[in-house]
């Protein structure tokens, strides 16, 4: 036995210091990508964004908005699933055992969840923007055509925004079901779903019409929202994500872990 | 350093625990023994705060674990060594919890020398080790930040007679140090070797109580158990 295993902590005391809220984050950012799923869909995600922007601009010509936008498709689809992955595997896994033991006071860790889609979102809208910069001035130097740099900071606020709030409504259908198949299923067939309410009648129109996230977000992310889109996109996010995100916590805080 | 305090917890109208009481002292190893079913692991679960007892309440140094702050720095933890994502190397699993604990990656190293997992076995994925493999890994685990208190739930499963050994040898070098160790395990004969005291326990309630030798009652461990057991299935039936 060497001095590898002296307690480090003095008998006498008791440490009652949490661990820092940043250790969780980092620690959270790194089970997103350090299992052999998660690192497959970042890389199919990266590939993915770096192809269409580029394919885009070779197709569409040097336009930033539309090659930064062009981005959006993949981050409204596999980066949600990224975080499904990551909270779900956690109890089909049952490493929240391990987890939860290490941080007891379980609310933190959703919280850092949450934060952490925030960060990732951001993040990944900047990559786009850094991505489409080069590719628009690449492309019209090699056609010879005069670049679009217009994109105001509004519109691109507006687009980072949409990112977060599908980031974080994957993460909140995660936490509500606990089940990765079941939340990728209906989070990648939303969008048809959606389209065949519209057609019910003029309550499934009206229902679309609020409570399709894709719909009301796009406002937003063109950078042209009126107050009716406000209050649609309100709506959308309360049934999308306020109510999820509270659902899946409490009962993430108050179960038993088996 | 561990106690339990008249501890019930009832599921539906199973009681899964039926007033528990028991303490684990410092430099002590106990061994919680009791058949499949007898409610070990819910008792272990509710102790790190993990499940809520129906009535009376589990402390560890004093204090419910909830409360202590980086409870990984205190008390070491392996609930279930078969609970690890499968697309995770044996390494990475280390270095999440070094990470959670404000560790060095130096300590990840020292760890897996340890528990004896070689550095080609620490870089495959979880999902290919034997059971034995994920036991070191998940003692590993729970050693990482020195703890002073070891809560193992059967650890010695699907470990090898070489690694049955060398966790026979790691848990008394632990105790030699101070360290409070309680593990459940219903493999009598290892709990035998290992612990200083025993509790048992049957269909919820603490059948009996003692050091090994008070226990045997010079017959073995095995022939006390399974005549308690029995009294509490036929008592229960």
């Amino acid at each position: 036995m060497t001095d590898a295993h002296i307690p480090a902590t003095d008998i006498t005391t008791t440490d009652l210091r949490r661990t820092p809220f940043r250790r969780l984050l980092c620690v959270e950012a790194r089970k997103l990508v350090d299992t052999r799923c998660g690192s497959i869909v970042a890389s199919i995600l990266l590939v993915l964004v770096l192809a269409s922007i580029v394919s885009r601009g070779v197709v569409f010509g040097p336009d930033l908005h539309t090659l930064v936008g062009t981005a959006g498709i993949g981050y409204g689809t596999l980066l949600p699933v990224l975080g499904i992955l990551s909270v779900t595997g956690e109890w089909v896994h049952r490493t929240a055992l391990t987890t939860y033991a290490l941080e007891p006071h379980r609310w933190r860790v959703p919280a850092a969840r949450c934060l952490l889609s925030l960060i990732v979102a951001v993040a990944a809208s900047l990559f786009a923007l850094l991505v489409a910069v080069p590719v628009t001035g690449v492309v019209a130097n090699v056609r010879n055509v005069p670049a679009t740099w217009e994109i105001t900071p509004f519109m691109l606020a507006g687009w980072t925004g949409t990112n977060v709030l599908l980031v974080v409504a994957g993460l909140a259908l995660g936490m509500l079901l606990l089940n990765a198949p079941a939340a990728i299923v209906i989070w990648l067939s939303a969008p048809v779903l959606w389209s065949v309410v519209k057609r019910l009648g003029a309550g499934g129109a009206v229902a679309a019409e609020w409570l399709d996230l894709n719909s009301t977000t796009s406002p937003l992310a063109a950078g042209d929202m009126t107050g009716g889109d406000a209050a649609r996109l309100a709506v959308s996010t309360i049934f999308w994500i306020v109510v999820p995100l509270t659902v899946g916590a409490l009962r993430v805080i108050r179960k038993d872990v088996n | 350093m561990i106690e339990f305090s008249h501890v019930s917890k009832v599921y539906g109208n199973v009681k899964a625990l039926d007033d528990v009481s028991f303490t684990v002292e410092a430099g002590s190893i106990t061994g919680f023994v009791g058949p499949n079913g007898a409610g070990k692991s819910t008792a272990l679960r509710i102790l790190v705060g993990l499940a809520h007892p129906t009535r009376g309440s589990a402390t560890v140094l004093g204090r419910p674990y909830t409360e202590l702050g980086c409870p990984g720095l205190q008390v070491g933890t392996l609930l279930d060594a078969g609970a690890q994502h499968p697309g995770r190397t044996g390494r990475e699993v280390l270095t999440l919890g070094a990470m959670m604990l404000g560790l060095s990656k130096s300590r990840v190293d020292e760890i897996l020398d340890l528990v004896g997992l070689t550095g080609g076995e620490s870089r495959r994925t979880v999902g290919g080790y034997s059971l034995g493999m994920r036991q070191r890994l998940g003692v590993g685990h729970a050693l990482l930040g020195r703890p002073r208190v070891l809560i193992l739930d059967e650890p010695a499963n699907g470990l090898d007679p070489q690694g049955i050994q060398w966790m026979r040898r790691l848990l008394r070098d632990l105790a030699d140090l101070g360290c409070a160790v309680l593990l459940s395990t219903h493999l009598l004969h290892e709990v035998e070797q290992v612990a200083d005291h025993i509790v048992m326990i049957g269909r919820g309630r603490v059948l009996a109580r003692g050091t090994v030798d008070e226990l045997s009652r010079g017959r073995s461990l095995e022939q006390t158990f399974l005549e308690l057991t029995a009294n509490a299935d036929r008592s229960a039936a």
